[in-house]
């Protein structure tokens, strides 16, 4: 400690003004002896003056370079001491460590009792120290920051010393820079060719290398055997390395490495200040941690970019080893593309989302409770930091504008789910090829954003969903469309060729969006009044989601006739031909394209994949076979390669997805539990119309949403408060309740749906692994991805119920009627439900209010349907009208346009029967229930789904009580679901819904329940209006 | 400034010689004076004639006599380095470490021989401690006295083979260093004998 203070004060005394600033926190920190000294020459870092000793700079800087040296210290008697010299006071008072008293013999050293632990000697008694053999440079430094290979720096020292040095010119000569220096540059060969390597290891040292990568010389093979313990094994390697892949840190790393970028591209002042300045607005949303992963996927996002959207998928889809991820990512970073600032949030909450999915696929495989549970908890993280952005987006929802924006932002970051957005952005796409292709562009880009956003965090659930039933579907789905969309974009926009460029245009074309965007927003009154209203409320995370809903949509324009086109092809995309939408759609606007080309490919291109992938996960659900999980995880992948092939973009909107999942976290934590509800609305409207393919798809985004429930309830404290102030969050607390509760149990539904499915398998008891799997995963959730997934997912709700809203209920409908061919679909479905109720309620406010109140209960149904994912869910099924439906619902999607009205229509109504039919089902899935472990969650996911329905129905009706009642209910029926389901798997769903009230939740439900008081006076008015707007949309459906 | 600036009474890099009080003759260059404490800090040749290294000595000016500024230098000196204050806590615990080390060895009954092996080893290998009078290596080799090779126990592998290359190496050194000393005292002896 001495030390240390007399290092400081030495430094101190060397540098005057800056000196007096270490010596003063030197004094501080440093040795209690000194300190007291050094208290008294100088106070604090306000105290420029030094006294004794620390006044002498010269005198300072000695004597604290000869610390640490022995030395020889007589004094006035004569006798002498020796020890290893620690420092010295203002008085030049020395002290010496281990000292003894030098004895006339030389012979040996002192004896262990003979050494004292340190002497001070004061400067009185000392006659003179000697310090033999001491290197004075020793502690010379140069200071880290500073470059030490500056012509000053290399002159000014001189073998340690500080001596000037004349520095000469190097003349390498003529021939050296004919021939030597060219030759570096133009050396095409990459160092030593391997076979002169192996040759010539050979040669020298007798090793005979070879290709073998099974490295038989040093190592043995791994013996494989089917033991339960082998296996376990295996599953806990797979499980880690899909955590490592998962990591941002990883991701960073792999961005780096696979960062194709130039430098030029990497640190031009121009690029970087545009993304920056929207990473950092979103930043200020995210974690810390958040951050860094945004900064990483950031890196990955712009090279893809450049390269291609499918480029930057690339990066992303070998980080995340989930392919899923990738197709998430893809869409994530197709809505990035749209705009860069996106791309940074997406990037960083598509890692996080990418991380769940990972560990669910892994999870759910391997039988790995962890995994899955990882997946589900990260889900659920991410709600709670959308809600917080929800929040956000409620509050803007209040002013009405918020909501484009916000949901936008919140479906980026919880869109990340690749299919969801898809849906959303499907749905949206229509709606603005409805509207009008260019002048809607800048409606589209809103919605777009909206639908990306909505569509990213049904992606995600959708995903979860995915993941757990068939995540290779899923993720084939997502990166195929994403995939498809983006090289399109690319080619026709900009071309993979021209990265820097296409980078900086895109950025420019971007910002140019962001001004257009809002003008165009402005034109549109809602949408834009939304965002510019929830612009200022919102500032970071709305610049953030704005931007990047901006750029997509500008990048379409500039693209093509694109950036209404890209959204529009979203939606065209979706409703026509995927491939030859996705060409359009792919220029226009990335995000749109992800969102529209994920749907579309998903449906059509992807159609069979995602049917496939739905079966699949049905079967595997219902088989459980965990490994039927891994297998068509690995289909998954390979599917997603074999398209990523075809589209390179694959790859890259994994990234993506990852950072949408990003900024999803920060922008709206209230607003999760409305894209949740959202979900399950659109989900729930599809069954009651008969697309139980959308269902089921809509089940899994549902599953997603729990996770943003349960993020909700994390963040719902201070979403409460963010959102106290606006009516609409009052609503969305007491709704967040219920969906909270709802949260719960789809989350468990999810983790329970893997379980099972690996449960079926071997490795893992169902009812016990499920539960300690949710377990498991919410801590993992919260602790690995926690905050940022939390924050996307609710970001991605929001942006969902906002994008519905936003987006033109045609849109909605067309999201329909693709998401029931794929989880997007399902997605798709729920804007559409939110947008209608949207629409109808033209007033801003009051719709948002109604919409986000709709989206919340529709969320919870859904969520618990979507869930049980259809298949898995038996209730779900005979609810929406069987899993056949999805071809149905594929086909209805094609009509979107004409239909979408009309399915929209029918979505109003049915949703009020459908609450009816809900509360039925939910009945229902109970009995539904006894059937193995995934049927009861999904039975319980119905109940849940009941309780969301009723939920809006209350709204509608009696606000406040509603309100309460709503809570209440939702609290309810998670506890009631358990006892519905006497299966085993209900304890699990039970615990989860505990869980989620606990860990996270609690904190929130009393808030919820305080926030209702509050929240019904707003709630209230909020309701009437809504009661008002939802009549109309009843008249308008 | 409270204090004034070395220059007013020293210049740095003038030299100058004096004699304590307890007759001892001390010369050097000057580092740094400082005037209230009267420290005079000179910088000499290094005694062990190594050119990289000073000896460095801080005379307190009050118990000395004869002050003779033998040649005084007017430039200005030159700007001083910051210091890497880490480094220099670490050198001094580790110094203080090694001393105490060797401390307990002493106090342990530890022969001259066992001493420099350890001394020898320490350049070497840190991690080396004594247990009693045992060197223990990296935990794992174990040199008990008399410290000769054949001593070096443990388990067979790289690191007792190491070890027991620097004991090797250590005492052919010390072989090499007396024969050495041996001769030059013959060739002294010669010389006088000459001389004489």
């Amino acid at each position: 400690m001495s030390m240390k203070a007399g290092g400081n004060r030495s430094k101190t005394g060397s540098g005057n003004a800056s000196g007096a600033h270490a010596s003063g926190s030197g004094g501080n920190s440093g040795g209690r002896p000194n300190l007291g000294r050094g208290r008294h020459s100088g106070k604090g870092p306000t105290a420029v003056f030094f006294n004794g000793v620390y006044a002498n700079m010269r005198m300072v800087h000695f004597l604290t370079s000869v610390v640490g040296t022995k030395c020889e210290l007589k004094v006035k008697n004569g006798a002498v001491y020796e020890g290893v010299f620690k420092t010295y006071g203002p008085e030049c008072d020395l002290v010496l460590d281990a000292a003894h008293r030098k004895s006339a013999e030389l012979s040996i050293g002192p004896r262990k009792e003979d050494i004292m632990e340190s002497i001070i000697f004061k400067a009185s008694d000392v006659v003179v120290v000697t310090f033999k053999d001491v290197d004075l440079s020793f502690a010379k430094k140069v200071s880290p920051d500073a470059d030490n290979f500056t012509d000053a720096a290399v002159g000014g020292w001189i073998n340690g010393e500080h001596k000037e040095k004349d520095l000469k010119p190097w003349d390498g000569g003529e021939t050296h820079n004919s021939d030597s220096l060219e030759s570096l540059d133009t050396d095409v060969s990459n160092g030593w060719d391997p076979n002169d390597m192996f040759k010539y290891n050979e040669e020298k040292y007798g090793v005979l290398s070879t290709y073998d990568s099974s490295l038989a010389t040093y190592t043995v093979p791994l013996e494989r055997d089917n033991s339960e313990e082998f296996l376990k094994r295996e599953a806990r390697a797979a499980q880690l390395a899909e955590e490592i892949e998962a990591s941002a840190a990883y991701k960073a790393r792999a961005a780096l490495e696979n960062d194709e970028r130039s430098e030029e591209d990497k640190y031009t002042a121009v690029v970087r200040g545009e993304r920056e300045t929207h990473t950092l607005s979103s930043r200020e949303y995210f974690s810390p941690g958040q951050r860094n992963r945004e900064g990483m996927s950031w890196g990955p996002g712009r090279q893809n970019f450049p390269r291609l959207s499918q480029s930057s998928v690339g990066p992303w889809t070998p980080r995340p080893g989930p392919h899923d991820y990738s197709s998430n990512s893809g869409a994530d970073q197709r809505v990035v593309n749209g705009g860069p600032p996106r791309m940074s949030p997406k990037s960083q909450r598509t890692p996080r989302t990418h991380r769940g999915p990972p560990c669910r696929t892994s999870g759910i495989p391997s039988g790995v409770d962890l995994i899955s549970h990882n997946a589900a908890g990260d889900v659920p993280v991410t709600p709670p930091t959308r809600n917080s952005s929800s929040g956000g987006t409620w509050s803007s929802v209040v002013s009405g504008a918020h909501r484009p924006r916000s949901p936008r932002q919140n479906s980026v970051g919880g869109a990340s789910p690749g299919s969801s957005s898809l849906s959303p952005q499907i749905g949206a796409a229509p709606v603005e090829t409805l509207a009008a292709p260019t002048s809607a562009s800048p409606i589209a880009a809103s919605t777009a954003p909206n639908m990306v956003a909505s569509s990213s965090g049904d992606a995600k659930e959708c995903r979860i969903q995915e993941n757990k039933q068939t995540s290779p579907s899923a993720n084939k789905e997502n990166i195929k469309p994403l995939d498809s969309s983006p090289s399109i974009s690319r080619p026709v926009c900009k071309g993979p060729p021209s990265m820097a460029s296409g980078h900086r245009k895109q950025i420019d074309n971007l910002k140019k969006f962001s001004v257009d965007f809002r003008l165009q927003s402005s034109s549109n009154p809602d949408p834009t009044l939304d965002q510019m209203m929830t612009k200022p409320p919102r500032d970071p995370a709305d610049k953030p989601k704005d931007l990047p809903t901006d750029k997509t949509s500008t990048v379409g324009r500039d693209g093509t006739e694109e950036g209404v086109a890209v959204i529009a092809a979203s939606g065209l995309g979706s409703a026509t031909a995927s491939s030859t939408t996705t060409n359009t759609n792919k220029p226009g606007s990335p995000a749109a394209l992800s969102l529209s080309p994920s749907t579309l490919d998903i449906k059509r291109t992807g159609m069979d994949v995602t049917s496939q992938g739905v079966q699949t996960t049905g079967t595997s659900t219902f088989s459980g076979p965990k490994h039927e999980e891994k297998e068509d995880k690995k289909e998954a992948v390979q599917d997603q390669v074999g398209k990523s092939t075809l589209n390179p973009n694959a790859n890259e909107f994994k990234p993506r997805f990852n950072t949408q999942p990003k900024p999803a976290n920060t922008p709206t934590p209230p607003r999760p539990q409305g894209q949740p509800s959202p979900s399950i609305l659109v989900q729930q409207p599809p069954t009651i119309y008969g697309q139980p393919v959308c269902f089921p798809q809509m089940y899994p985004l549902t599953s997603v949403s729990p996770g943003v429930q349960k993020s909700i309830i994390w963040k719902s404290p201070a979403m409460y408060q963010v959102q106290m102030p606006h009516m609409t969050v009052s609503q969305s607390k007491p709704y967040r309740p219920g969906k909270v509760s709802n949260m719960p149990q789809q989350r468990s539904d999810q983790t329970m749906m893997h379980p099972a499915t690996a449960a079926g398998p071997p490795i893992v008891a169902p009812s016990p692994a499920y539960t300690a799997q949710y377990f498991t995963c919410s801590p993992q959730q919260f602790t690995s991805q926690p905050l940022v997934q939390q924050m996307t997912h609710y970001q991605s709700q929001a942006q969902h119920v906002f994008s519905p809203v936003m987006q033109s209920s045609a849109r909605m409908m067309a999201s329909t009627h693709g998401q029931p061919s794929l989880v997007s679909s399902s997605t798709a479905q729920y804007p559409e439900q939110t947008h209608t109720m949207y629409m109808s309620p033209g007033p801003m406010p009051q719709q948002y209010a109604h919409s986000s109140a709709a989206l919340h209960p529709h969320p919870q149904h859904p969520q618990p349907s979507a869930t049980p994912t259809g298949q898995a869910q038996q209730g779900g099924p005979p609810q929406h009208g069987g899993p056949p439906s999805h071809p149905a619902a594929s086909p209805v999607q094609h009509p979107q346009a004409a239909a979408a009205v009309a399915a929209q229509a029918l979505h109003l109504a049915n949703q009020t029967s459908q609450q009816q039919m809900y509360s039925a089902l939910a009945h229902t899935p109970p009995s539904m229930t006894p059937g193995p472990n995934s049927q009861s969650p999904q039975a319980s996911f119905p109940s849940a789904q009941q309780t969301v329905y009723i939920h809006p129905q209350q709204v509608q009706h009696g606000y406040n009580p509603n309100h309460m009642a709503h809570v209440q209910q939702a609290h309810m029926q998670s506890g009631i679901i358990p006892s519905h389901h006497p299966a085993p798997t209900h304890p699990p769903m039970m615990l989860m819904t505990t869980q989620g009230h606990p860990g996270v939740p609690q904190p929130p439900m009393p808030q919820t329940a305080l926030n209702p008081i509050p929240v019904s006076s707003t709630t209230h008015f909020s309701y009437l209006a809504h009661s008002q707007v939802q009549p109309h949309h009843q008249q308008q459906l | 400034m409270a204090a004034p600036g070395p220059g007013e009474y020293f210049s740095v890099g003038s030299h100058v010689s004096c004699i304590t009080c307890l007759g001892q003759r001390l010369q050097g260059e000057v580092v740094a004076f400082d005037y209230q404490s009267k420290m005079l800090t000179l910088k000499c040749a290094s005694s062990s004639g190594k050119p990289n290294l000073n000896d460095v000595i801080l005379i307190n000016l009050a118990y000395v006599s004869d002050v003779d500024i033998i040649n005084d230098r007017t430039e200005t000196p030159p700007p001083l380095a910051s210091l890497n204050v880490s480094k220099l806590a670490n050198r001094a615990r580790t110094e203080k470490e090694d001393k105490l080390s060797q401390a307990y060895a002493i106090s342990a009954g530890v022969s001259v021989e066992g001493q420099q092996l350890f001394q020898t080893i320490h350049k070497t290998i840190k991690d080396c401690k004594w247990q009693e009078k045992n060197i223990i290596v990296m935990d794992d080799v174990v040199i008990s006295p008399p410290y000769q090779v054949d001593n070096c126990k443990g388990k067979e592998g790289s690191a007792l083979s190491h070890v027991r290359k620097i004991v090797e190496k250590h005492f052919r050194d010390l072989e090499s260093q007396k024969s050495m000393q041996r001769s030059q005292a013959q060739q002294t002896q010669k010389d006088s004998t000459l001389s004489s």
